[in-house]
């Protein structure tokens, strides 16, 4: 027996009353779990969806750049000290940071440069599963994509310079290579390269496991990109590690509206229950003046009947909290289910969350307790005398 | 013991400024029992929540053993009703979602710290001694009224309270149930409890040691 009897045997005095209060609020939160789970399915469905529209981090050798000028004259920038980056190592060591879960795909480039007949051309070594991974937009508008390695993919402003058709049979570095289709404009560099199986090409210009420089595409919505951007940094010391921030931030920018939707409609359902909590509290404080009347005829506080009022508002939040976040949890597999929208990807239960809430709605409804609370409290004891 | 000098306590009517109690002044001693009588509205009630502290005079001295009780903070007057004062009602006032135990312990239950076991054991033994140790775990809407009554009697032994404040402690119950508590009430006075009582039935007034006669806020003798 301690002051928290009170509430409590009052909560049970009234069990309709209580019970009432405690559904609403527990639908309340319950909705508010359920949607923040939802969204963070969905956020992550949606990133990985996204993220197949591209690479979000290069990866390329660090390089010393000149600016040359002579006489008054600028001619242009030289770059010098090229490196390459070793492909097996570069790609293990990407694949061994703290956050690899959040790495989506790996997909590294050799880049050199070639003449068919008069006319210079980019040749770009890829890996086709990988490269496709991060390029699901790419359409092969004659032909197929390469299915062997002497099979090549030429861009299609690259096809119209050199006059290529899918079936033509191209000689690259002394070896023959069949067109095996013809990329629909991108609108990027693709189109005015030619692509080819980045083993093939390593072969061919005798630079085994040498890259020009490997595109990241990683997944940023359970952590900032900074930190993907600083582990790979620090397991490859000598390369320069760039996050593309448009990417990113477009990316980030459907993820974010989707949690911020979530975030808003939570808030309208949060601050409704809070309102309730507080006019219940409120019509309470009313009907228990006399109560307050006897504890302060028995010595009671102004902080002690404060209090009672606060413990009371923060038991049945904790319990609603509770019970929200068990009912939202459950509620969070039926909606994704409903909506079709998880793509694999499922909530997560954790104890320490359910503690959490529990106490963040149990702080809630105590906050909206403290006006009803000090109401409660300031009540004269003369006043409260008279409902005697 | 309890004394109160030129206390005047007035209250706001409709905007106008009512005087309920004029420069009154009573002296208590130690383990006396006194009765307040005097017509309704008289002013007797004001003066019995003047002196047990539940309202604060307007002016006037109030003095308990040795202190002014009019310069006391709130937060020392609260301690004074926990302990020394214990203020019984006509309509018993227990809380009714609380045991007949919990209402006796009720004072003890003020702070998030257990009560303790010694003063479990007190309640029970005071609710012995009105005759209720059977009753302890029953809620209050359970008794009768002269029941519920010995609950808040029982509730003022446990504290050891050194003065009862009783307002009308037998108005609300039947003849014999009245004479039953009016015994228990000269009982404790008897072992030394002081007793100030304001009631309007001379017979029960007559058992007080004392009588103090209030008309129109003012006392007559």
């Amino acid at each position: 027996m301690n002051l928290f009897t009170i509430p409590l045997r009052n909560i049970r005095r009234r069990p309709s009353k209580t019970l009432l209060l405690l559904l609403v609020f527990s639908l309340g939160v319950m909705s508010i779990v359920a949607l923040y789970q939802v969204s963070l399915v969905v956020g992550y469905s949606l990133e990985k969806k996204l993220t197949t529209f591209g690479a979000n981090i290069v990866i390329s050798p660090a390089t010393e750049k000149l600016s040359v000028s002579y006489g008054g004259f600028h001619l242009g920038d030289m770059v010098f000290d090229v490196q390459e980056l070793p492909e097996g190592k570069t790609s293990q060591a990407i694949r061994s940071i703290k956050l690899q879960d959040r790495i989506a795909a790996v997909a590294p480039k050799l880049v050199s440069m070639t003449k068919i007949g008069d006319t210079s051309i980019a040749l770009v070594g890829v890996h086709w599963p990988e490269e496709r991974g991060i390029k699901s937009y790419w359409a092969a508008a004659n032909g197929r994509f390469p299915e062997k390695p002497d099979e090549i993919l030429v861009g299609s402003q690259a096809a119209s310079k050199l006059g290529m058709q899918v079936g033509d049979v191209v000689s690259i570095y002394g070896k023959n290579f069949s067109v095996s289709g013809i990329l629909f404009k991108t609108g990027s560099d693709d189109d005015s390269v030619i692509l080819v199986e980045l083993g093939v090409l390593q072969t061919l210009l005798n630079r085994p496991d040498a890259t020009s420089f490997i595109e990241v595409a990683a997944l940023c919505a359970g952590c900032p990109i900074e930190d993907i951007v600083d582990q790979i940094s620090m397991k490859l010391p000598n390369t320069e590690v760039k996050a593309l921030q448009n990417v990113i931030n477009q990316r980030m920018a459907s993820v974010h509206f989707v949690q911020k939707l979530a975030l808003s409609v939570s808030l309208v359902i949060l601050v409704t229950a809070a309102a309730m909590i507080g006019l219940s509290m409120l019509s309470a404080v009313n009907e228990r003046k006399k109560d307050i009347g006897i504890l302060r005829s028995l010595g009671y506080g102004k902080s002690q009947v404060f209090m009672i009022f606060c413990l009371e508002a923060g038991f049945i939040g904790a319990l609603a909290g509770f019970i929200g976040y068990v009912g939202g949890f459950g509620a969070s597999f039926k909606a994704l289910e409903y909506l079709a929208l998880s793509e694999g990807a499922v909530p997560v239960f954790a104890v320490a969350h359910l503690l959490l809430a529990s106490a963040v709605f149990a702080l809630i409804t105590i906050v909206a307790a403290v006006y009803p609370a000090w109401k409660g409290a300031s009540v004269d004891p003369t006043t409260a005398l008279v409902a005697l | 013991m309890l004394s109160a000098y030129n206390i005047t306590k007035n209250y706001q009517t409709n905007g106008r400024v009512v005087p309920v109690l004029k420069e009154v002044s009573v002296n208590i001693s130690e383990g006396e029992f006194v009765s307040i009588v005097g017509r309704s509205g008289s002013g007797k009630t004001t003066l019995l929540n003047v002196l047990s502290t539940l309202v604060r005079p307007d002016s006037g001295e109030l003095k308990y053993r040795d202190d002014n009780l009019a310069l006391f903070p709130e937060k020392r007057l609260n301690r004074l009703r926990q302990s020394d004062f214990a203020v019984i009602f006509q309509f018993h006032h227990l809380l009714p979602y609380l045991s007949v135990l919990e209402n006796t312990l009720l004072p003890f239950m003020s702070s998030l710290r257990p009560v303790s076991k010694q003063r479990v054991q007190q309640a029970r033994a005071g609710l012995e001694r009105v005759g209720l140790a059977d009753k302890a775990d029953r809620l209050p809407g359970n008794l009768s009224g002269g029941e519920q009554q010995r609950v808040a009697i029982a509730r003022a032994l446990v504290k050891s309270s050194r003065v009862l404040f009783a307002d009308e402690p037998t108005g609300s119950l039947d003849k014999e149930t009245g004479k039953q508590i009016m015994g228990l009430l000269m009982e404790l006075h008897q072992e030394g409890l002081t007793v100030v009582m304001v009631t309007h039935e001379p017979g029960y007034a007559s058992l007080a040691e004392r009588t103090i006669a209030i008309e129109d806020g003012t006392i007559v003798h």
